[in-house]
């Protein structure tokens, strides 16, 4: 009765690890699949890239701008003008905008839109048993489904960040115009910050994130069971297991940056 | 699989009641009436399950399986709905692995094969899943072209006559270019069986062929079966609880019934079964010892 309870009680945490597990050997085999011969996956890298592409540019324009503007832009704005040190703006961009907000936001507009499309997508083909009948033709899923996913959502993730960053820098614009500031010395102090370090550092950030959001996007797709309301769930929880992710990964490899990149810590 | 496979005399009553008592030790109310009986064929198995034992969470399907499907019949598994029949299935081409005992596919252990091996050894199957399985990006057409394409290096022109020959067999020539979500539940079941066999595959595998059919059809694809098995050879398993489909076209049958064979045997053998279970199973009698539990 009582290891019956304890079982219980325990199964959730077991069924979690479980599961963060199976992911890291889907990683694994995603990446051995991805670079050993033959590459069937060519055709659907392209598609996928493609969908990607034609899904997030638009949603991820409008996040980054209204949120470059709001958040950091007319927050800090309104912060800094109190020391009359509005200029300011432009090297805090490269703290928020680039090091943090531009492969956030990135990250959170494709794990909702492409992510949930592509769990959606193998969830139903699961239950439909499309995935199982795949197999018994002798095709792989994860060299022909999951590579090509992971590949196109790490290239355009990457992509997007520049695109994301820039559009963001914009927002920051825009609230200096707002308060009526020149937009020189913001440039300059924005230029006075900026490295290559975080421009690198962003990019690669943001494409560890398409990694992580195809990875936990096809895993929750290809475990999917229970009909169509399985299939939702699955949805629902790759979005939260994503953004998680993310937020795990982000404190690692920001404490790491900054860590063996001192120099990117002084505020100039 | 059980002492009686290679012995081809008919079993006698005393030797029955020796695998009752050691089928069920302790007296297990549940499997009383499973005999674990296996009738000889005189041929060996394609399939093997050895003492094979599943579940999903706390929920016990296979409950130490033992069965073999011999080579180049027609085999039925029969049961109960939720008895794990369409389990068997996925153990069988490597979709679910046992938690214990062993999957053998021509003597070749399914659990222990590495990835590429097992990408392999699918080949020599042919499954036609519960609702067709078909891609859903796909029309039917470049559905039963798929196996063709990806596994042969014929030229297009060959694989769309054989395609076609395919589609006439089932009745679907017409619908060569429609997409599966245009296609009745049984149009799609026939496109699944069109694109199971064009390969010829040594191993065919039908969960449930003939739900969603109506009676004319199922009687139909149930010929068809035939035809392509005397066509092929083969072993060709069908998972079915349709007794009308079994008379039809089983040549040895396996009633499973809570995670294990009740008994096995030729099919007019086990027509004319003295054990309960069975002759209520497959006379399909609301009278006997299987009730709506």
């Amino acid at each position: 009765m009582a290891r019956s309870a304890a079982d219980r009680s325990i199964a959730p945490a077991r069924d979690f690890f479980e599961q963060v597990g199976d992911m890291m050997i889907l990683t694994g085999k995603t990446i051995v699949s991805a670079v050993r011969p033959p590459f069937p996956y060519g055709g659907e890298f392209i598609l996928q890239f493609l969908f990607a592409l034609r899904l997030c540019w638009f949603p991820l324009l409008i996040s980054t701008v209204a949120f470059g503007y709001g958040a950091p832009g007319l927050q800090a704005a309104n912060f800094l003008v109190l020391f009359g040190a509005l200029d300011r703006l432009g090297g805090f961009f490269v703290l928020a905008s680039i090091r943090e907000f531009a492969p956030l936001v990135t990250a959170i507009v494709l794990a909702g839109v492409a992510g949930t499309a592509i769990t959606a997508d193998l969830g139903a083909r699961k239950i439909r048993e499309e995935l199982d009948a795949l197999q018994v033709l002798g095709v792989d899923p994860v060299k022909n489904l999951v590579v090509p996913r992971f590949l196109a959502l790490m290239l355009v993730t990457g992509l997007f960040d520049i695109y994301a960053l820039l559009f963001g820098i914009f927002g920051g614009i825009i609230a200096t115009l707002v308060y009526h500031a020149p937009l020189g010395p913001f440039w300059a102090t924005f230029f006075t910050n900026a490295s290559v370090t975080d421009l690198w550092g962003s990019i690669l950030k943001c494409t560890c994130y398409g990694a992580i959001i195809a990875i936990v996007c096809c895993y929750k797709g290809m475990t999917a069971s229970g009909g169509a309301a399985g299939v939702g769930r699955a949805v629902n929880q790759a979005v939260v297991i994503s953004f998680l992710g993310i937020f795990a990964f982000n404190y690692v490899f920001t404490q790491t940056l900054l860590a063996t990149h001192p120099e990117i810590n002084v505020i100039r | 699989m059980s002492e009686n496979e290679n012995d081809d005399r008919p079993l006698e009553p005393a030797e029955r009641v020796k695998v009752v008592t050691e089928a069920a030790p302790g007296g297990e109310e549940e499997y009383r009436w499973h005999t674990g009986l296996n009738r000889p064929t005189g041929v060996p198995d394609a399939i093997e399950f050895i003492d094979v034992h599943k579940a999903f969470g706390r929920n016990k399907i296979l409950k130490g399986l033992n069965l073999g499907l011999p080579e180049g019949k027609i085999s039925m598994i029969l049961g109960p709905s939720g008895t794990g029949k369409s389990v068997c299935i996925k153990h069988m081409v490597g979709l679910l692995y046992p938690d214990d005992g062993d999957v053998l596919v021509h003597g070749e252990s399914v659990p222990n094969l590495r990835d590429e091996e097992l990408f392999e050894m699918r080949k020599k199957f042919g499954v036609l899943f519960q609702d067709g399985a078909l891609f859903g990006s796909m029309n039917l057409l470049d559905n039963v072209a798929f196996p063709l394409r990806q596994h042969t290096d014929k030229a297009e022109e060959e694989i769309m006559a054989i395609v076609d020959a395919r589609l006439a067999e089932v009745g679907l020539t017409e619908a060569g270019d429609k997409m599966p979500n245009e296609l009745s539940g049984g149009m799609r079941k026939r496109a699944g069986f069109a694109r199971a066999l064009v390969l010829d595959p040594d191993i065919v595998l039908f969960d449930e062929p003939d739900s969603g059919l109506d009676p004319v059809r199922t009687a139909l694809l149930c010929e068809l079966i035939q035809e392509i098995h005397q066509e092929n050879g083969g072993a060709y398993t069908v998972i079915t609880h349709d007794i009308m489909s079994a008379r039809r076209v089983a040549e040895y049958i396996a009633v499973l019934w809570r995670g294990r064979i009740v008994e096995s045997g030729p099919a007019e053998e086990l027509f004319e079964s003295d054990n309960d279970f069975v002759r209520q199973f497959l006379s399909g009698s609301a009278q006997g010892p299987l009730g709506m539990e």
